[in-house]
């Protein structure tokens, strides 16, 4: 079995003190695309910098392909694109100048071919790169620094939130470049406060709740956890007290001839309760990770 | 290209303005107290300058005021005039800061999540600034000795030109002092504005300790810790001062300096 992309184990770091991880565990899969989920403020910035050797840890260990990332950082940084949320520039570089910096700082060679593809599936010309940082958008440094993580082709990327401040069209294409990777076997470690977008690209994600994991799931069991919403409504009169119906059913409203449940996990068991009852139509929603995510984040969670 | 070049690069293309124009403007006033100090030689006005100072003043300069009122000390006078010594401070304790500026404006975050070891961020501040210390004092000393050469008629000048490689060697080295002094202190702090003011005020007080001494008594203890203790222009120019311990004093505090900014920057959070 190949070593997790990244094995984080009993990790802490404080802040005089805030603690802003704690005992943190957490092992991400090589090839997966993996959502690091948490309120502002969670510890996920903080987990970052630490894999990047950019914070050392207070007690723990975390490692990148296998290698350490506080004894081996010179390894681990030469495996990873990396995404800032925060991106430091210097207004008087231009585009061009940013992309040639990072890339001689690589020791993975960055094809120039690659590097046009993916300004053009981003959507930065040259004209573009020869402008000042200065005169750019936030979404335009966006788009830069996306071209700077992934030139390298590296095996992991670390994005912090890599949608912020991106248009719909470019977000999809990023989605479309994420994708790209993980069939090419590269894995990405993302964080983000866009719950759909999570829903729709990770394949599993962990939450982190005041520095500690709250919640590491595939997005799949996820939605088991999440409650559909069904709407039954009767040709004829029924019975206003719903009876028969299984106990992962939560009944909100039931008239003579509506009622509107949630239903946990397989909705199976509620049709059969219903057979021989005079069903018009069944209305199911789709569930929704937000519901479930949501409950995490108000610390309703386990 | 090794990502420590390219970011040394990186660093000389974003100061080189600055360098090129304080350069240029220190050159042009070398040259300017070379024509100076022939106008003055020309007219003899040595002496009637001397004694337009008030009686206290020649008193409380001695024969340091003698010295600087010649041809040589008017000639020199680029080398350890406040105003210079304060903005070649200034410049260098502004370059030496760079590490907290790109701290601050989380360059460094982006930098070093390449394979790039993190003593680079401070070899390259040293490289930097060893580099512009010398462009900028070699464009000075040429500037010297072309106004010297070139512009002035008298004789003394050929002699005169003989001190400026140590004024600007002894110069040089205190300015590396100061460099050390605030990369320590950038490399231990998240604002330049930080580094850049506690250096700089560090430089005022220890210049003002060394100046003061000169007059009371009691301050040439203290005076010892200036860096600038071990900076004696006027016993350059009249030729009675053996500047080699007093660079290496000095280079042993940059190194020092240097030392200490390698150990906290390795060792802290960024």
């Amino acid at each position: 079995m190949p070593a997790p992309a990244i094995s984080i184990k009993k990790l802490s770091k404080s802040y005089g003190r805030l603690t802003a991880v704690k005992n943190l565990e957490l092992d991400v899969r090589q090839g997966e695309i993996f959502g690091f989920l948490g309120l502002n403020g969670a510890g996920k910035t903080t987990t970052i910098r630490i894999l990047l050797d950019l914070l050392r840890p207070d007690a723990g260990a975390a490692s990148v392909l296998g290698h350490d990332c506080q004894s081996q950082g010179l390894h681990v940084r030469a495996q990873v694109g990396y995404l800032p949320g925060e991106m430091g520039t210097y207004g008087d570089m231009t585009g061009r100048d940013v992309l040639d910096l990072f890339g001689r700082l690589q020791t993975r060679p960055v094809s120039m071919k690659y590097r046009q593809e993916l300004q053009e599936r981003l959507e930065l010309p040259e004209s573009d790169l020869r402008r000042k940082l200065r005169e750019y958008s936030t979404g335009m440094k966006r788009k830069l620094y996306l071209i700077q993580a992934f030139q390298g082709n590296p095996p992991l990327l670390i994005l912090d939130e890599p949608t912020e401040g991106l248009d719909p069209l470019m977000q999809e294409s990023l989605y479309a470049l994420l994708f790209e990777a993980r069939r090419n076997g590269s894995t990405v470690f993302m964080s983000s406060h866009v719950l759909s977008e999570v829903e729709r690209i990770c394949d599993r994600i962990g939450l982190i709740r005041k520095g500690t994991l709250a919640l590491l799931s595939s997005v799949a069991d996820l939605h088991k956890l999440a409650q559909r919403s069904v709407c039954v409504t009767f040709r004829s009169d029924v019975s206003s007290r719903p009876e028969g119906v299984p106990g992962e059913c939560e009944v909100l409203e039931a008239g003579p001839r509506l009622w509107r449940l949630k239903v946990r996990g397989s909705i199976g068991p509620l049709i059969q309760s219903l057979a021989g009852l005079p069903v018009l139509d069944v209305d199911v929603a789709e569930a929704r990770l937000e519901e479930v995510l949501m409950r995490y984040f108000r610390a309703e969670g386990p | 290209m090794n990502g420590g070049f390219a970011l040394m690069r990186h660093s000389a293309r974003r100061v080189r303005i600055l360098i090129l124009s304080m350069a240029g403007l220190l050159a042009a006033f070398q040259v300017l107290f070379a024509l100076a100090a022939n106008s003055l030689q020309e007219l003899n006005a040595f002496d009637r300058i001397t004694a337009l100072f008030p009686d206290f003043v020649r008193q409380l300069l001695g024969s340091s005021l003698i010295t600087v009122m010649s041809f040589r000390g008017i000639a020199c006078l680029g080398y350890f005039h406040v105003a210079v010594v304060a903005t070649l401070v200034g410049l260098a304790i502004a370059i030496a800061t760079e590490p907290a500026t790109e701290i601050e404006s989380r360059f460094l975050d982006l930098v070093l999540s390449h394979p790039l070891r993190r003593h680079w961020v401070i070899t390259r501040s040293i490289a930097l600034l060893g580099a512009s210390i010398l462009f900028v004092v070699s464009a000075m000393m040429i500037a010297t000795r072309a106004g010297l050469y070139w512009l002035v008629s008298t004789d003394v000048a050929r002699t005169t030109f003989q001190v400026v490689p140590l004024l600007s060697l002894n110069l040089g080295v205190l300015l590396m002092c100061w460099g050390a002094v605030a990369l320590g202190m950038a490399a231990a702090s998240k604002r330049r504005s930080v580094a850049g003011a506690f250096a700089g005020l560090l430089a005022m007080a220890a210049y003002l300790a060394d100046v003061i001494s000169q007059v009371w008594d009691p301050l040439k203890r203290v005076a010892r810790f200036s860096p600038f203790h071990y900076y004696r222009p006027l016993n350059l120019v009249t030729g009675n001062a053996d500047v080699s311990g007093d660079v290496l004093t000095l280079a042993g505090v940059a190194a020092a300096g240097f030392a200490v900014a390698y150990l906290l920057f390795q060792r802290r959070d960024l």
